[in-house]
């Protein structure tokens, strides 16, 4: 088809090489960390809701009626959890896809896997680094203090929970392609994930809703670090909450990674 | 030869920068690339020219690794796309036709981050330097929102070519730009052909093909209907009748182009 021609310059012999893992994943993470911390909106997110929620559930004798001291800084914890990955999360990956950012990053010889691993990774420390934030301040302003091997437990309890909603994040961001329609979607999402879950430990609105409250999937997270924050409380009804939040995490990711696209058409 | 694993095998000496032989790429029942074959040579600038629709995207994304063929080979310096993706994505340098980037990354670390994807450490130094290369040293705090369309499409090019690949793909590298930008951009894309490096580039303008391109193709439905250098294409098809049908004077390189694809408007 294509004719010979003449070769205007000095053919050069390709330098290039497969950059190792460790080389990508350094660049992807240092600019993923960057672009979290100069993310306003990902730090109010992550935060200041959290915390003021926190001081919510503890000055009003209303949310007194939830549920014990532990589990209303299980409450906050989760909000956190829910704002990073849904709110967060889920939206800057649908602002990127639809800017092209991914297709630019898919180009380069970076894994695809390795992309969506290093922004999750950065997402997990944010959380874990709220949840300590949220801890504290609870000890220091609420009194609720935990033992070293509460916090240590507390904290593995959240990077596991924080799978559940990152999960639901890339479902949302696999189902939905449009940023805007995203943002809609996300907000109306919290009702089921997040302010159902904040009666799972009260029957105020009867048995029946609290059975559903507890097992949807704010309530089994925040079973689940209730029963964290105080080992000596951990009962079948925690372990129950690990499996259902095992659960949850693998069918949401498995909705996101399964219909995930990676561009805006 | 690009050592494959760690094995360097053995190959014909190294002749062609890409190969495509046979392309088809699919969209459901809609056929975007229909049979496409092409060899670029090393050191060499070609083009290629198709209206709207043409399948000029679809066929460098298939080259880019951003969409599976339906069926055909893919060689880059004898590397098969499909078998050695990451070596074969490591070989070139891409300008995607609308090219974005962390809106909250200055310019600096984008080309630190994108160096760093190819496994090239760039020092603060070194990136101000590349930067300055390309009048961007003053920008380089700024953020890629921040520059003009000139200047995003300059940092675009240094960019693609920040590991120094031995075929570059531009997807309409000029698109949107005022003349004196698109002569500047010209100057970079030949002296990165000066360098010896190959380039394969999409574009809508025949004046850009005329001035930049060894080799043009003409494309339309997916198919390649014609390659040859921008003189010997005018020269092949000068006397077609539908050609001389739409030629006001002295056959041009645009006659050719509209005789060939035809003179209805695409979307």
């Amino acid at each position: 088809m294509s004719e010979p021609s003449a070769v205007t310059a000095a053919p050069v012999s390709p330098p290039v090489r497969v950059p190792a893992l460790s080389e990508i994943f350094r660049a992807l993470l240092e600019a993923d960390f960057t672009v979290q911390l100069r993310n306003n909106r990902a730090l109010l997110l992550s935060f200041a809701l959290p915390l003021v929620v926190l001081f919510a559930l503890f000055k009003s004798k209303f949310y007194a009626g939830l549920g014990d001291r532990d589990f209303r800084v299980a409450a906050a914890l989760t909000l956190g959890m829910a704002s990073i990955a849904i709110l967060g999360y889920s939206m800057t990956v649908a602002r990127d896809r639809e800017k092209g950012v991914f297709q630019r990053l898919r180009v380069t010889p970076a894994p695809t896997w390795t992309i969506m691993t290093s922004r999750l990774l950065v997402q997990v420390v944010a959380i874990l680094a709220m949840a300590l934030l949220v801890l504290v301040a609870a000890n220091l302003f609420e009194s609720v203090s935990l033992t070293a091997g509460a916090y240590l437990l507390t904290s593995v309890c959240v990077i596991f929970s924080s799978a559940l909603f990152l999960g639901v994040g890339q479902a949302l961001a696999g189902l939905v392609k449009s940023a805007d329609t995203l943002n809609a979607v996300g907000r109306i999402a919290y009702l089921p994930l997040f302010a159902l879950g904040l009666f799972a430990h009260s029957t105020i609105f009867g048995t029946t809703f609290e059975l559903i409250s507890r097992w949807s999937p704010g309530g089994t997270v925040e079973t689940l670090l209730t029963g964290a924050m105080n080992p000596s409380n951990w009962n079948s009804d925690t372990w129950l909450a690990l499996a259902a939040s095992a659960a949850y995490s693998v069918v949401f990711a498995g909705i996101g990674i399964r219909w995930f696209q990676w561009g805006a058409r | 030869m690009v050592p494959v694993n760690g094995v360097t095998p053995e190959a014909p000496p190294l002749s062609l920068a890409l190969q495509v032989k046979d392309l088809r790429v699919s969209y459901g029942p809609k056929r975007a690339v229909d049979g496409v074959s092409l060899d670029i040579n090393e050191g060499e600038i070609f083009g290629l020219l198709g209206p709207n629709g043409a399948g000029k995207t679809s066929t460098l994304s298939a080259i880019e690794g951003l969409l599976q063929p339906t069926s055909g080979t893919i060689l880059i310096h004898q590397v098969d796309v499909r078998a050695h993706p990451a070596l074969a994505k490591a070989l070139i340098g891409v300008q995607l036709q609308s090219t974005s980037f962390q809106a909250e990354l200055t310019i600096s670390e984008i080309v630190k981050l994108y160096a760093g994807l190819y496994g090239v450490a760039l020092t603060k130094p070194a990136i101000f330097d590349r930067l300055t290369e390309i009048h961007l040293g003053a920008e380089a705090s700024r953020r890629f929102s921040q520059l003009s369309g000139g200047q995003q499409k300059r940092l675009a090019l240094l960019i693609a070519t920040v590991h120094d690949p031995p075929l570059v793909l531009l997807d309409e590298p000029t698109s949107g730009l005022d003349p004196q930008a698109r002569r500047q951009l010209w100057d970079r894309i030949a002296g990165i052909r000066k360098s010896g490096r190959s380039i394969l580039l999409t574009t809508h303008s025949m004046e850009e093909a005329q001035s930049v391109c060894d080799r043009v193709a003409i494309m339309d439905n997916g198919k390649i209907l014609t390659v040859d250098t921008p003189a010997g294409l005018i020269e092949k098809h000068k006397t077609d009748p539908s050609v001389l049908a739409v030629a006001r004077g002295q056959v041009t390189l645009e006659d050719v182009f509209i005789g060939l694809t035809g003179s209805e408007l695409r979307e």
